[in-house]
């Protein structure tokens, strides 16, 4: 078996991104695959007239769409990271595997909600939106679960040609996204702070919220902490793989600054929400 | 014979086609089957139907929405009509199966997509289509490298 061969590949064909390493190209389909749910969200987003919290039903699918192949690709991309040993082991297969199917699973039932102008997230009208909605509960938790195994992954790879920085901000990136989104999440869905939603008072419609985001401009709104809390998995990748070019021999500490000033902003914008007010400075 | 015991069947054969499409393991021979089989005898099944009954429906035809929806009034002919969907969608779905095979999709990604194309047909090629995108080099690569360590 090969699971001894720790960085053979060559490097030329890691970098290739239209064909991709195994593990990259399970998530890198699955995304491909949610873009092919957005294309005709938007079609259907200039062609129905329904709403959903004062905005157009698709916006959510769309929002869904976008922000989970964000992830499959993050998930991908930082595969390189880990070495073969971890590449060619099957519990990682699994859990892209998991991840992916969690993903579409996710899209695949807002989607459907959206077509039939229901609520998706804090439906309990029916029993079997009930049932569904703590199925997406089991898939958004399977998505955390598997990017944290992810980063544990990274962080014990021992990967030659992989940046310190690149590294160290790929592992913790992901871990750390991966606890406050927990965390952030969890809250949010529990409805321990203000019941089912997501606004903390103010108005619960997303028509007057921030542009793109819908945040709340009147009122608490926990999206925002979620919002900053996973893009942990994007961010300290980026300011790792930044710190390696230019700061070299500093990455580590680079990594560990950016995290902790993002994770004081996730702190910072929950108690904001948690005490009822809209994001500000 | 009563045209919902034919809408009944045709769809039960169907239905079969794509269990076994989204279910059992791939063989090229139960690709065949069900090709060839299921939907040769849907095929069939539509071809004699229109043969019957197509031309019979007076102001009937494919050249407006009114004509199309005439046809539609005819029930062997909506029961060919459907039967259409079901025979087209089916051939579709084990070209998917086979083409998402090609690109190393895992079964259990394939899965969602078939029951798309199974539901509402042009919704899962589109996601096949997508996932296609992405081809497989590594299913051969991999072995090769594996080979070499």
């Amino acid at each position: 078996m090969i699971a001894v061969a720790t960085g053979v590949t060559p490097s030329k064909v890691e970098l290739s991104v239209l064909t991709p390493p195994a593990l990259q190209r399970i998530a890198f389909q699955a995304a491909a695959i949610l873009m092919g749910f957005a294309l005709p969200t938007i079609a259907a987003m200039m062609m129905d007239d329904r709403l959903l919290n004062g905005v157009s039903v698709w916006d959510k699918p769309l929002k869904f769409e976008v922000s989970l192949t964000v992830h499959l690709l993050t998930i991908g991309f930082l595969s390189r990271a880990l070495d073969a040993a971890r590449t060619a082991s099957r519990l990682v297969r699994i859990v892209y595997v998991t991840s992916a199917v969690s993903a579409i699973g996710e899209v695949a039932y807002i989607v459907l909600q959206a077509a039939r102008g229901r609520q998706s997230h804090f439906n309990f009208d029916t029993p079997l939106e009930s049932i569904m909605y703590g199925m997406m509960g089991v898939g958004a938790t399977a998505l955390v679960v598997c990017a944290f195994i992810i980063g544990l992954g990274i962080l014990k790879s021992r990967k030659p040609g992989i940046g310190e920085g690149f590294k160290e901000g790929a592992a913790w990136g992901l871990m750390l996204g991966a606890v406050a989104t927990f965390i952030t999440a969890g809250v949010m869905s529990s409805g321990l702070l203000a019941g089912a939603g997501h606004w903390v008072g103010g108005v619960h419609s997303d028509a007057q919220g921030l542009p793109l985001t819908g945040w709340s401009t009147t009122g608490g709104d926990l999206r925002v902490a979620h919002f900053f809390a996973t893009h942990l998995m994007q961010t300290l990748p980026l300011a790792g793989y930044c710190a390696d070019r230019w700061l070299p021999g500093q990455a580590r500490p680079v990594v560990w600054i950016v995290a902790a000033f993002i994770v004081m902003v996730v702190v910072a914008t929950f108690v904001q929400a948690a005490e009822g007010q809209p994001l500000h400075l | 014979m009563s045209w919902n015991i034919l809408f009944g069947l045709a769809s039960d054969l169907a239905l079969a086609g794509w269990v076994a499409v989204v279910f059992l393991p791939r063989r090229a021979w139960l690709n065949q089957l069900i090709r060839i089989g299921a939907v040769g005898v849907l095929s069939v099944l539509y071809s004699s139907l229109v043969f019957v009954y197509f031309f019979r429906v007076k102001g009937g035809g494919f050249d407006s929405l009114a004509a199309v929806r005439t046809l539609f009034e005819s029930d062997p002919v909506l029961v060919a009509g459907w039967i259409h969907y079901l025979a087209f969608d089916l051939f579709i779905g084990v070209w998917i199966a086979e083409r998402l095979d090609g690109v190393g999709l895992s079964r259990f990604l394939q899965a969602p997509i078939l029951a798309a194309t199974f539901m509402f047909g042009p919704l899962g090629l589109l996601l096949a289509l997508a996932a296609g995108l992405i081809p497989a080099r590594d299913a051969r690569n991999d072995s090769i490298s594996k080979r070499h360590a």
